[in-house]
């Protein structure tokens, strides 16, 4: 292929098209080969035509972006995680439109375990067998912390995704921030660093780290020994909120409570302000309408005991008639009425029993009581 | 002699009739503690409808203020 130059004098210059052009075409005639690395940043989708992943050198950290048409990769079945380690033949290619250099799989085969994935295996079960992950070391979460640490990286994201959902759920909510790297060869140990720090700020009563998405190499800080190390040690809960819920760093295991998105960490280490309002709401018309319906029972029970007052008087006296007639009856049932009704009479002379003759002289007017009725009558003669 | 109170009537009254049930009274004290029963029985009884009297009276004021 011949590429033309634009000629200024005895200066050649190439358009950008045509130096691309030129360079895939070199490039292009370079023969197919193999190439050995670890997987990071697979990017797999189905409305793409490609798949999308970086090949990296476990030695150095040297990167290579590989990419497979979408179909001849899903035909290889190989469930590819980062980390793993791989084998890709391919050519070198050159997108022409971007000047992007990349490697085109033809075929990739997996390797075995990565590096990091195996020793990264070892490390998890050394703790285990310590019992750094033990379910009886997770210590409970505060319900109000006076002061909440956060630790995170200095990618703003993390940072203010968390801050947002604690202070949406608890807008009081007082936030301790330490920034600090969360990337890098260093990041394992200022990460400790800062969380020891931050422990040791007054009124601290629950730690969250937190880091976004990231690489499988991303996450690496978060697996690290000496970090792991510095979270079991922490003196406060330690919520880790590190990449997303399909990534499992370490960290996640050693702390006393793991969340998979920034809400989740807010739900753990804050209560939602508007519930507890809704709750004390709550609380608080039951506690009227506890009040109302005892000042009700109270009414009732003197509305009762008015009636009984009303009634009682009555009551009492119609006892008492009614003993009183019962007497009566007595009296009457003894009453020498009963001896009348055999046919004796009972003679009054001026109110007076009369028992003698001598009592009443003839012409004296005399009562006579008898059994039924009484006579009027007078003496014809005394004997 | 004064009025006797309405409870003195009464237990007098009770005392007659239960001396009356002994069946030892003779027949003349018996027909006097008979008169003397039945004007106790008057004097009760009329204190029972006057105490009525009054607490109908009383009631019927304690509802006019009801609201």
């Amino acid at each position: 292929m011949k590429i033309e130059a634009i000629e200024y004098g005895d200066r050649s210059v190439y358009t950008v098209s045509a130096f691309n052009r030129g360079v895939a075409d070199w490039i292009s005639r370079l023969p197919s080969l193999w190439v050995e690395g670890e997987v990071t940043e697979l990017r797999r989708q189905d409305r793409w035509q490609s798949v999308f992943l970086t090949l990296k050198d476990p030695a150095d950290g040297a990167c290579l972006a590989v990419t497979m048409p979408r179909g001849q990769f899903d035909a290889l079945r190989l469930d590819l995680a980062d980390g793993e380690r791989i084998h890709v033949f391919g050519r070198p290619q050159l997108y022409e439109a971007r000047g992007d250099f990349r490697f085109r799989a033809l075929t990739i085969e997996r390797f075995g375990l990565g590096d990091h994935l195996a020793a990264l295996e070892r490390l998890k079960r050394k703790l285990a067998d310590e019992g750094l992950f033990a379910p009886d070391r997770k210590r409970a979460l505060p319900r109000f912390p006076r002061r909440i640490g956060l630790v995170t990286g200095n990618d703003a994201a993390a940072k203010r995704d968390v801050l947002t959902a604690i202070t949406a759920r608890f807008p009081p909510a007082r936030i301790l921030v330490a920034e600090t790297y969360v990337q890098g060869p260093r990041a394992a140990s200022a990460i400790a660093e800062a969380l020891r720090e931050i422990c040791d700020a007054p009124e601290i009563d629950v730690v969250v780290l937190a880091r976004g998405g990231g690489s499988f190499e991303d996450l690496l800080p978060f697996s690290d020994e000496r970090l792991i190390r510095a979270i079991a040690d922490c003196p406060v809960p330690i919520v880790s909120a590190v990449g997303h819920e399909q990534d499992v760093p370490l960290s996640d295991l050693v702390a006393d409570a793991r969340a998979s998105t920034p809400t989740a960490a807010a739900r753990l280490v804050v209560p939602d302000l508007a519930e507890l309002n809704a709750r004390l709401e709550r609380s608080r018309a039951a506690l009227a309408r506890g009040t109302r319906s005892a000042l009700d029972r109270e009414r009732r029970r003197l509305d009762l005991a008015r009636d009984h007052l009303r009634r009682a008087p009555l009551l009492m006296l119609e006892r008492r008639r009614a003993a009183l007639e019962q007497t009566a009856g007595r009296l009457r049932a003894l009453s020498p009425r009963a001896t009348l009704e055999r046919g004796y009479a009972i003679v009054r002379a001026a109110g007076e029993i009369v028992r003698t003759s001598s009592q009443v002289a003839a012409g004296a007017r005399l009562d006579v009581e008898l059994g039924k009725g009484g006579l009027g009558a007078r003496v014809e003669e005394t004997r | 002699m004064s009025e006797p109170s309405f409870e003195e009537a009464q237990r007098e009254l009770e005392g007659i009739v239960e001396h009356l049930e002994s069946g030892q009274a003779s027949l003349d004290e018996a027909i006097t503690l008979w008169e003397r029963g039945e004007e106790l029985y008057r004097l009760c009884s009329t204190r029972l409808d006057t105490a009525q009297g009054k607490i109908e009276e009383l009631a019927r004021r304690v509802e006019a203020v009801k609201p």
